[in-house]
């Protein structure tokens, strides 16, 4: 046990130098990229140079002061009060942040869920019947969806939507936001937010659950043809049987590795879902940040991401260790 | 010698026998392995029943014999001709307006319809279509080069190198690429925007595949050609060049292959995000984002470019598909009847 909390001890430090290494670089590539003085300049009428530099000192954006000291500054202010900087506009970095991530928590969350429990079944029945029809198609529409871009993928389900609720001569999907009821029913509230998540959850879940069907599939299907299956026939199991209650289980470590990772996507959004849904989260954050010159709040998305990514690879550590016990923690 | 032989392919041998009638009965007997060796002994020119196919006639055969790759290719031969040549027979370019058409549904004049600002759709499509094929071959090929060099570099170097290497590799891959790629290509001004997304999205495309062919390459570096070369003294250059990469190959070509979907679907992220190929310059993506703003009004503007995406996305996933199967030694395409009846042999 202890040999065990000493590797992942070790693990954690090495993923907290990598991700100080790479939010500093990050810090330094969205500088050198980003001019949060255009945002100024480019302002109808142009404010006075004083008030200019005034704002960008505040803010500790002006590219005038030398990059280091800005880092020293910047980097002080998240170790002493865990203050990620502030906007061009002048607002926390952190309450936007903390806002948005709840609504990527509720797009998320749901999605992963069924997406998780949509490609893991599909996988596991397409692979007890390879080459039926089933498999075909089931393979046939995974490879479609793989290949269309996600954004040709929600517009045309947004496409849809809106002509199904033309035909229905009312509003039965939302295709932007996550709420718009404001009355104090908490039924109908409920139903309002299931009405705007389940376009967003629907892309969502097509685009992650191929991965999990073909990946269940693959993996069902070596673990099939293993000895041990072929032993548990041999003393009389049927195929259901064997494959349940040992196939299975063997299949779906390489799975579980996969969904710990995904675990860790709940909380960063989705890019592309999320702007063309409209939904204020993460994701779109994101991009605005790159938009408007916002160095701080990229650079905290960023972070953020690649500590969630870490999260997930240690998660899938422990996962693996915990589900097969041919790992040994060495 | 040829004893041995016969003995270890009696499959082969049945099946040629019933193959060949026309040849002398003695020589039916042998394998073309046999008739190989038999041409080996005999000098270069030889007996004539001998064919030998190199590798890439071989996966060229084994492609062309599949039928959903063939159309694959024929669909992706014509997306790439009317991507050539579309624009010299629209009667519209895509930069000059018509304003006498605004927002008109698909007609004569029009084949694709226009949009707002009464640009023709068909224009537009064909050079964003051009700008697509060309932004994922030159994607998928430099990300291959790249990451091939790379991955089989850190993996021949071993040692502290190999540590450092993928540490940095696992460094870079938390940095959220899409973030880098934003910020080389939004600096970059409309006309040359699509030669920066090729720029940006192969600075930071190759690091996770690196990864994987590293992984590779590890147990190639084990082999004996590998160390026979380094105590040669053939330097560590030319035995990853030459010994490594090509060892790879048909992994490389297919990943090349599928490599170019990937860079098609970046381009359309980034340009509906209005962070890749802006105006004047159009693409896909671009008109995407145009379209989805007046879906209701106009349709066809976002309908036409989603559909030619998907038609061109599954044409590249029907080739690379046609191609996994040509490069498996295993898979069905390999072989005709007998070669079928001994692979189901084997397997049960």
């Amino acid at each position: 046990m202890a040999r065990f909390v000493g590797y992942i001890a070790k693990r954690v430090l090495s993923y907290m130098v990598m991700i100080f290494v790479a939010t500093s670089l990050t810090y330094f590539l969205a500088s050198a990229f980003m001019s949060p003085r255009s945002n100024y300049e480019s302002r109808t009428p142009r404010p006075p140079q004083e008030s200019i530099e005034a704002s960008l000192n505040a803010t500790n954006l002006n590219d005038k002061t030398p990059i280091l000291e800005r880092y020293k500054t910047w980097l002080g202010n998240i170790a002493t009060h865990w203050d990620w900087g502030k906007t061009p506009t002048g607002s926390s970095v952190n309450e936007e942040m903390s806002s948005r991530l709840a609504a990527s928590v509720q797009l998320m969350t749901l999605a992963t869920v069924i997406s998780i429990v949509v490609g893991v079944s599909l996988g596991v029945y397409t692979a007890q019947r390879q080459y039926q029809w089933q498999d075909r198609f089931f393979g046939g529409m995974a490879s479609l969806f793989m290949v269309v871009p996600t954004v040709v993928l929600a517009i045309l389900i947004v496409f849809f939507a809106i002509e199904v609720n033309q035909l229905a001569g009312t509003r039965l999907f939302y295709v932007t936001g996550l709420s718009s009821y404001d009355g104090t029913n908490p039924f109908m509230a409920l139903l309002d937010f299931l009405q705007h998540i389940l376009l967003p959850t629907v892309v969502l879940t097509i685009i992650s659950s191929v991965g999990y069907h073909l990946g269940q599939r693959t993996y069902l299907l070596d673990e099939m043809h293993a000895d041990y299956v072929r032993t548990a026939r041999a003393k009389g199991l049927t195929r259901k049987q064997a494959i349940r209650k040992h196939a299975l289980r063997a299949s779906l470590i390489p799975t579980a590795v996969s969904v710990a990772f995904s675990i860790a996507g709940i909380f960063t959004g989705a890019v592309m879902t999320e702007k063309i849904f409209a939904i204020h989260g993460l994701g779109e954050y994101f991009i605005n940040c790159i938009n408007n010159n916002n160095i701080h709040g990229a650079v905290a998305v960023a972070a953020f991401s690649g500590a969630c990514t870490l999260v997930g690879a240690l998660l899938a550590d422990l996962f693996a260790a915990a589900l097969d016990p041919r790992i040994k923690m060495s | 010698m040829s004893d041995e032989i016969r003995q270890d392919a009696p499959m082969e041998e049945k099946g040629m026998q019933e193959g060949s009638t026309d040849s002398e009965p003695k020589k039916a007997q042998l394998t073309n392995a046999e008739l190989e060796l038999l041409a080996d002994e005999m000098g270069a020119s030889g007996i004539g029943e001998v064919k030998r196919i190199g590798y890439f006639s071989l996966i060229g055969r084994r492609f062309v014999r599949q039928r959903s790759a063939m159309t694959g290719l024929v669909i992706l031969a014509l997306l790439a001709l009317l991507a050539i040549f579309g624009p010299h027979i629209a009667p519209f370019t895509y930069t000059d307006p018509d304003f006498t058409a605004l927002n008109v549904p698909p007609n004569a004049t029009h084949w694709f319809g226009t949009d707002g600002g009464g640009f023709d759709l068909f224009a537009s499509v064909v050079h964003g279509l051009g700008r697509s094929l060309a932004i994922g071959l030159i994607y998928s090929i430099l990300t291959t080069i790249i990451a091939a060099v790379v991955g089989t570099s850190i993996a021949y170097v071993r040692g502290i190198p190999e540590k450092i290497g993928m540490w940095l590799l696992d460094m870079l891959l938390i940095i959220p690429s899409f973030l880098l790629v934003a910020m080389v290509v939004r600096a970059a001004s409309g006309t040359q925007g699509w030669a920066m997304l090729i720029v940006g999205l192969t600075a930071f495309g190759w690091i996770g595949y690196a990864r994987t062919l590293r992984t590779m390459a590890l147990s190639l570096r084990e082999r004996d050609y590998v160390r026979a070369a380094k105590y040669m003294g053939v330097s560590p250059l030319k035995t990853i060049v030459r010994h490594l990469i090509p060892n790879l190959g048909s992994i490389l070509i297919l990943d090349t292959v599928l490599g170019v979907i990937g860079g098609i679907n970046s381009e359309t992220a980034y340009s509906f995000l209005g962070l890749g190929i802006k105006a004047p310059d159009t693409s896909l993506g671009y008109l995407l984002s145009q379209g989805s703003s007046a879906m209701l009004s106009a349709p066809w503007i976002v309908l036409i470019p989603s559909v030619v995406l998907i038609v061109l996305c599954v044409s590249m996933q029907l080739i690379g598909d046609g191609l996994r199967d040509a490069l498996d030694p295993y898979s069905r395409a390999a072989g005709s009847v007998e070669d079928d009846a001994d692979e189901d042999d084997s397997s049960n």
